[in-house]
């Protein structure tokens, strides 16, 4: 088998479910991973997002539901026995033991002979750029170093999927956002089929080809990252993705009124009385008006290419949007503005 | 005013200072007097000539010529170490699932563990030898059972202290999925991660088996302990050397076992 099948696996989760005595962590989960393909699992904590990966690992036991990894099923098969490369969110290398060692422990275990595990960790160093600390120890090095270690020992043993268990989490926020760029390089160049657990939604959105948003053990919703964005499927999704305004209204049959414009709306049909819209900053436009408008500015933030402008609503309401800045320089704090929604349908919760 | 307040801190500070002073040398002399005295003088004591005159090692070579000495400390230093082995390979298994996947048994196992201090000693060492299949009780190996019991309050203790210290859980699951099975993960990761409480532990029971006299006493066995108190009631003097013997023979043992852990953080320093 050379390197590249074996790396390239299929992950087929089916109707996997897992109780904690009274609580049920995972309700009867549905998930295909295609073979090279990332995938992250989004959800806040107590979804059932990472006891999913931990049953993928085999760390954890399904209460019902199959595991097939290349079709073959994996139910049984114990942990250490799985080729599944992990990395854990933090201090998971081996403080006895250096760089060069931690990346060889795996290979050690599989009984490969030294030259080839010399020329494997030389191979991994290279790959996470940390030749230089070889024979460094897991507390010489920073939180951002020690991960990529991890990483470089998960790999190390050509894993049929690599298993990402929220590995940013510890790191500070620049070194965040260099790790993430590098394990989706990493992901890209091995071509290696990859399962990723977070909570933060914008690490999901930037490195996977597909997000998975989960709530109370359920998949809510599995797609690419724009449609997740733009077309979320359910009002927990759009909460849960990017920021979302919730606009206070009235909806009488299949449609709401927003700022005077009757918009359809997409989900729970023939839904009458108060309702929240759900509605993107930039689907919100600001514009200035010589009488009085439908809204005051408080403030306007200058972000670079965009600003977002925070404005208040005669009735009350605080709405964000997010302009292009060329186009809202002229907006001032307490100025009267009209605000106008870009949109031809629209998602409605119910208040 | 601030010089002013700086006058009065160090004020403050040379009273607390002549304190402390008088604290450490009182503890000092303390020590000095009920401990290093005694030592010192039996050292002198025990390089005597019988009578009183001069400098001779006669009490040295007559404990030397003693029948069972050799036997008797040979024999002590064997099942003290077979103790502490045996000990550590019952305990650190045991200890690591109590921590992993174990815990509720936990209050369980600690309980059984603290059971040799609370049991009285003479209901310990007649109980448990009648529960011995009898082959091991015709041996002084049936000590070595013993010498694991006495010494499990102890290890438990160390070994928890030293396991929870580190963060077992992930250090099993990334070995675990790294293709490690149990043993090799628990040999290889774990116990040098709790090296220190391992060292701890087997330092405490090997002591302690060492030391152990009522249990070898009731069951009649000859150990160093029983030996010593049958051979000094012959000789005053050779006593006397006996004790500065175990006394020094003691604090070689524990500086061999407190060099242990200073070794491996020393390579650690050198490779940086």
């Amino acid at each position: 088998m050379s390197k590249k099948e074996r790396i390239s696996s299929t992950l087929e989760l089916r109707g996997i479910s897992r109780n904690f005595g009274p609580v049920r962590a995972l309700d009867g989960l549905n998930l295909v991973l295609a073979p090279g393909e990332l995938v992250a699992l989004l959800g806040p904590s107590g979804c059932g997002k990472t006891t999913a990966l931990r049953i993928v690992a085999g760390l954890e036991v399904a209460t019902s539901g199959e595991l097939f990894v290349n079709g073959e099923r994996y139910n049984g098969v114990a942990a250490n026995a799985r080729d599944m490369g992990m990395v854990f969110q933090s201090y998971s290398l081996f403080p006895n033991l250096n760089v060069s060692e931690n990346i060889e422990y795996g290979l050690r275990a599989r009984k490969i002979g030294s030259a080839q595990r010399a020329k494997r960790v030389a191979e991994m160093l290279e790959l996470v750029a940390l030749e230089s600390k070889a024979k460094s120890f897991p507390h010489q090095l920073s939180g951002g170093q020690q991960q990529r270690v991890a990483l470089a020992r998960a790999l190390a043993i050509e894993p049929r999927v690599l298993l990402l268990d929220e590995p940013l989490s510890a790191l500070d926020a620049q070194v965040r956002s260099q790790i993430r760029d590098e394990i989706r390089r990493i992901q890209l160049e091995l071509g290696i089929t990859t399962l990723f657990v977070t909570h933060d939604q914008e690490e999901a959105l930037t490195i996977s080809d597909r997000v998975g948003v989960m709530s109370n053990g359920r998949l809510e919703q599995i797609d690419i990252p724009d449609v997740l964005y733009n077309n979320p499927a359910s009002t927990f999704v759009a909460n849960f993705v990017g920021t979302m305004n919730h606009i206070p209204t009235i909806a009488s049959g299949d449609t709401v009124d927003i700022f005077g414009k009757k918009i359809r709306v997409k989900n729970s049909k023939g839904v009458n009385g108060s309702v929240s819209a759900l509605v993107r900053p930039e689907s919100i436009e600001v514009t200035r008006t010589s009488g009085s408008g439908n809204a005051k500015i408080i403030t306007r933030s200058f972000l670079g290419a965009s600003s977002q402008i925070i404005c208040q609503t005669a009735e009350g309401a605080v709405i964000q949007a997010l302009m292009p800045s060329h186009e809202s320089g002229d907006l001032h704090p307490g100025e009267d503005v009209t605000l106008n929604v870009t949109l031809s349908e629209v998602l409605v919760s119910h208040v | 005013m601030g010089t002013e307040e700086q006058c009065k801190m160090a004020s403050i500070l040379r009273i607390s200072s002549l304190q402390k002073w008088l604290i450490i040398s009182f503890a000092t002399l303390l020590g000095f007097t009920l401990f290093v005295m005694p030592v010192i003088a039996s050292s002198i004591y025990s390089f005597q000539k019988p009578g009183g005159k001069g400098f001779s090692f006669i009490s040295y070579t007559w404990l030397l010529h003693q029948d069972g000495f050799f036997a008797s400390m040979g024999i002590s230093l064997k099942l003290a170490a077979l103790a502490g082995i045996l000990n550590i390979s019952l305990m650190v298994p045991t200890m690591v699932y109590l921590n992993f996947t174990g815990q509720r048994f936990k209050p369980l196992v600690d309980f059984i563990c603290i059971l040799p201090l609370v049991i009285p000693v003479v209901s310990l060492a007649i109980g448990a030898q009648n529960a011995m299949p009898s082959f091991l009780q015709n041996t002084q190996y049936e000590l070595v059972f013993f010498f694991v019991i006495i010494g499990l309050p102890f290890t438990y203790r160390s070994l928890d202290t030293a396991l929870q210290a580190i963060s077992l859980k992930t250090l099993v699951e990334a070995s675990r999925s790294l293709g490690a099975s149990w043993m090799r993960t628990i040999i290889s990761v774990i116990v040098p991660a709790i090296r220190g409480g391992i060292t701890g532990a087997l330092f405490l029971t090997i002591a302690l088996s060492i030391g152990e006299y009522t249990i070898t006493s009731l069951l009649h066995w000859e150990t160093f302990p029983t030996w010593t108190v049958v051979a000094s009631q012959q000789n005053l003097l050779g006593a006397i050397a006996l004790s500065v013997f175990s006394f020094v023979g003691a604090i070689a043992l524990l500086s061999i076992f407190a060099l242990f852990p200073k070794k491996s953080a020393r390579k650690v320093e050198v490779d940086q």
